[in-house]
């Protein structure tokens, strides 16, 4: 975590100049608009700072560009930072769209073998307990896999090493937005 | 480099020892191309590492260790077989071309022999280390005072005919010393005939085209490391050097007679390096090449035969032993399987993939706070689900909050944003201080840090109000806010304090409508800090 000075700064660099630009060419925003906007440009910050190393931020960029209104956000964000970051979101787009979708069906090929598999074990052992561990773990490495952007695509192994980072990178993120939210709330309220 | 050359050490033996087996009868000569064998290795290693150090350019041999072993090599490679084309390359330019060839020759081997050995015996502990790469036992090397002395010596030869060699190509430049390398190495590896063919390009006549079948793609390529070695470390020496070549070369014309085959050979070479040169001495090669063709073709014949003879086997099997050690173990997990576990590929794999995950699960318990306290990997993914959920929600929530804060101050976040995220810290808090003295209070906490943190920025920032407006460069003042952070032990400290004066200076944006003349003061000391 040596870097992670660096790493707030580069995000708090980029999520501000992208919002900037996005709130310049959308003005009048709603609350739940600008909410939506800060959150977002946030989160894209937070991904185009982790871009090259990590899936979940390759798979956040690809998702949010995904959606229209979101677009001109997303490539704000990038074209502040670098310019050949389009290009990688577009890569992304490309490596995520085609090669995942046929990941999502072997992954769910993967599962049903293997809760046949500890269907029959269960049969032949009748050890419930064993099982409901397993089918526990399973569960929540599901769910961890919904929270993760891009998590369905990912191995056991990797789905680790990603929620690693991805944590790492969400406290980063907090810890900046909440150093602004105070010190913009101590500003307009002095006590 | 290194790779290569130690791959194609094994090739660039084998031709080498096409040359010398027919001197097998000649025991000392047959020690010679042994030891020339593993200098043309060492050569090749010692001329990497000469191209790497230029200060090897130096004739001192005490100074570098690079350069002994240099010309260690050199040594070898003269006492062998490419010095004698070397010289004979000289001696084109003198008008003795033949005398010189058999007489550098002879020198070499009447003198040196015993160097070579010892540099035989030696280099086989270099050429390993050098396999290895491993500079151990080149500091063994360095250290035996009688290297130093052997490598004067050979240093010498390798000089009288190298700087004339180089001397008449024009290869003084370090620069292309490199390239010779490689040009070596890819003779070594491309085989004689590779070679052969260009020069004969070149304009070789076709006495040059018989003799240089084997020989001298071989030679050409030791002389040209030579060459380039010479340059490097003999520079200083060169008059001296010439001088003694002539010498050395009339005093082994004696000797050099029984050892016509080596030095037909190196005349061989010695054509080509001619040749490639461009010189005009064709005819003089010609003429070398004629008197030495009686002793040559045969010996050539001799050699080529005896080129797939026992003492090549002997010498390519060290070679290969040599070469071993320099191979890198290869990588394999390594699992094995407790007792009662399955040993099959499939479970051992299984095995791994869960002890990876194990691993990283056990960074994630460190990062996730509770997860310490927990065991049993689905509790621990409880928390972390929860962890991860909590965090989301907090960026969520954060994202909110902004959003109503600026709505509530409607500001421009451009204009707040363009003014300057990253203004330095002083200026803003110490600018705020007189704006709203209910910020002291806020600030209060945080001055004595920045203070402390910023103390040689802050100088400036605490008069500056008389300063005049600049325009603020944000990249400027990224730098300066990089090495802060840096220098600063806590990061979140660092970051709040950034942040918080972006706000400010946000929020003074809007206030600086009211007060402009602050504003300004208030940029002019941001310029200074810049300054």
């Amino acid at each position: 975590m040596g870097n992670s000075s660096s790493v707030k700064q580069e995000f708090l660099r980029k999520w501000i100049t992208g919002f900037r630009k996005y709130s310049s060419q959308k003005k009048n925003m709603s609350m739940v608009e600008r909410k939506k906007a800060i959150k977002l440009s946030a989160d894209i910050a937070m991904a185009s700072t982790r871009n090259e190393t990590t899936r979940w931020s390759q798979a956040l960029i690809a998702n949010a560009s995904r959606d229209s209104n979101n677009k001109v956000l997303t490539e704000n964000i990038l074209e502040s930072s670098t310019q050949h970051s389009e290009k990688v979101v577009r890569k992304n787009l490309m490596n995520l769209s085609s090669p995942l979708c046929s990941k999502r069906v072997r992954s769910r090929k993967v599962l049903r073998r293997s809760r046949s598999m500890i269907h029959k074990s269960s049969k032949e052992r009748l050890m419930a307990s064993s099982i409901a561990k397993k089918l526990n773990v399973q569960k929540r490495t599901q769910r961890l896999k919904n929270l993760l952007p891009g998590g369905e695509f990912m191995d056991d192994v990797s789905l680790v090493e990603e929620t690693l980072d991805y944590i790492e990178s969400l406290r980063a993120q907090v810890e900046v937005m909440r150093c602004l939210v105070t010190a913009s709330e101590l500003f307009i309220n002095p006590s | 480099m290194w790779q290569s050359l130690s791959s194609s050490s094994p090739i660039e033996i084998q031709p080498i020892m096409n040359h010398y087996p027919s001197k097998e009868t000649q025991d000392c000569f047959y020690k010679l191309d042994k030891s020339n064998d593993q200098n043309l290795q060492f050569d090749s290693s010692a001329l990497s590492s000469m191209v790497s150090s230029p200060a090897a350019s130096n004739s001192n041999i005490s100074s570098d260790n690079f350069v002994i072993r240099e010309l260690i090599g050199k040594l070898g490679n003269i006492g062998g077989t490419s010095y004698n084309d070397q010289i004979s390359l000289h001696s084109q330019s003198y008008a003795n071309n033949n005398s010189t060839n058999t007489s550098c020759y002879s020198t070499p081997l009447s003198s040196p022999p015993k160097i070579n050995n010892n540099n035989s015996s030696n280099n086989n502990h270099l050429v390993k280390p050098m396999m290895g790469l491993n500079s151990s036992t080149v500091a063994e090397f360095l250290a035996d005072p009688g290297f130093a002395e052997r490598a004067a010596k050979f240093s010498c030869f390798g000089s009288r005919s190298f700087n004339d060699r180089t001397t008449q190509l024009g290869l003084k430049n370090n620069a292309e010393l490199p390239q010779r390398s490689t040009l070596l190495m890819e003779n070594g590896k491309l085989s004689r005939v590779s070679s052969t063919p260009s020069l004969k390009v070149l304009g070789i006549g076709s006495q040059m085209g018989i003799h240089d079948n084997k020989n001298s793609p071989m030679e050409v390529g030791t002389s040209q490391e030579e060459s380039t070695i010479s340059e490097q470390t003999l520079n200083g020496d060169n008059g001296v050097i010439k001088t003694s070549s002539y010498m050395n070369s009339r005093k082994r014309k004696g000797s050099s007679k029984g050892k016509a085959k080596e030095t037909s050979t190196l005349i061989n070479h010695a054509m080509g390096l001619s040749l490639h040169g461009g010189e005009a001495s064709e005819d003089s090669n010609v003429k070398r090449y004629k008197a030495n063709d009686g002793n040559e073709i045969g010996t050539l014949k001799e050699e080529k035969e005896s080129k797939e003879g026992a003492s090549n086997g002997v010498d390519e099997k060290q070679n290969k032993s040599n070469s071993k050690p320099a191979e890198p173990p290869k990588d394999y997990i390594h699992v094995r399987a407790r007792r009662g576990q399955a040993t099959d590929s499939h479970s051992l794999a299984e095995r791994v993939r869960r002890e990876k995950i194990s691993e990283r699960m056990k960074l994630l318990q460190d990062l996730v706070p509770g997860c310490n306290k927990v065991t049993g990997k689905a509790l621990m993914l409880d928390e972390i689900i929860n962890y991860v959920q909590s965090l989301q929600r907090q960026v969520e929530f954060l994202s909110m909050k902004l959003a109503t804060v600026n709505t509530r101050l409607d500001f421009n976040i451009e204009s707040l944003i363009s003014k300057d995220v990253y203004q330095s810290n002083d200026s803003l808090a110490h600018s705020i201080f007189p704006l709203d003295s209910s910020a002291q209070g806020f600030y209060g906490q945080q001055q004595p840090q920045n203070s402390a943190i910023y103390g040689t920025l802050s100088h400036s920032s605490v008069d500056p109000l008389d300063t005049t407006t600049l325009c603020q460069n944000i990249a400027m003042q990224l730098p300066s806010l990089h090495g802060f952070i840096e220098g600063a032990p806590q990061c979140p400290i660092a970051f709040s304090e950034e942040d918080l004066q972006t706000i400010v200076q946000m929020g003074f944006g809007q206030t600086s409508n009211r007060k402009s003349p602050q504003s300004q003061s208030f940029n002019g000391s941001n310029q200074v800090h810049e300054n």
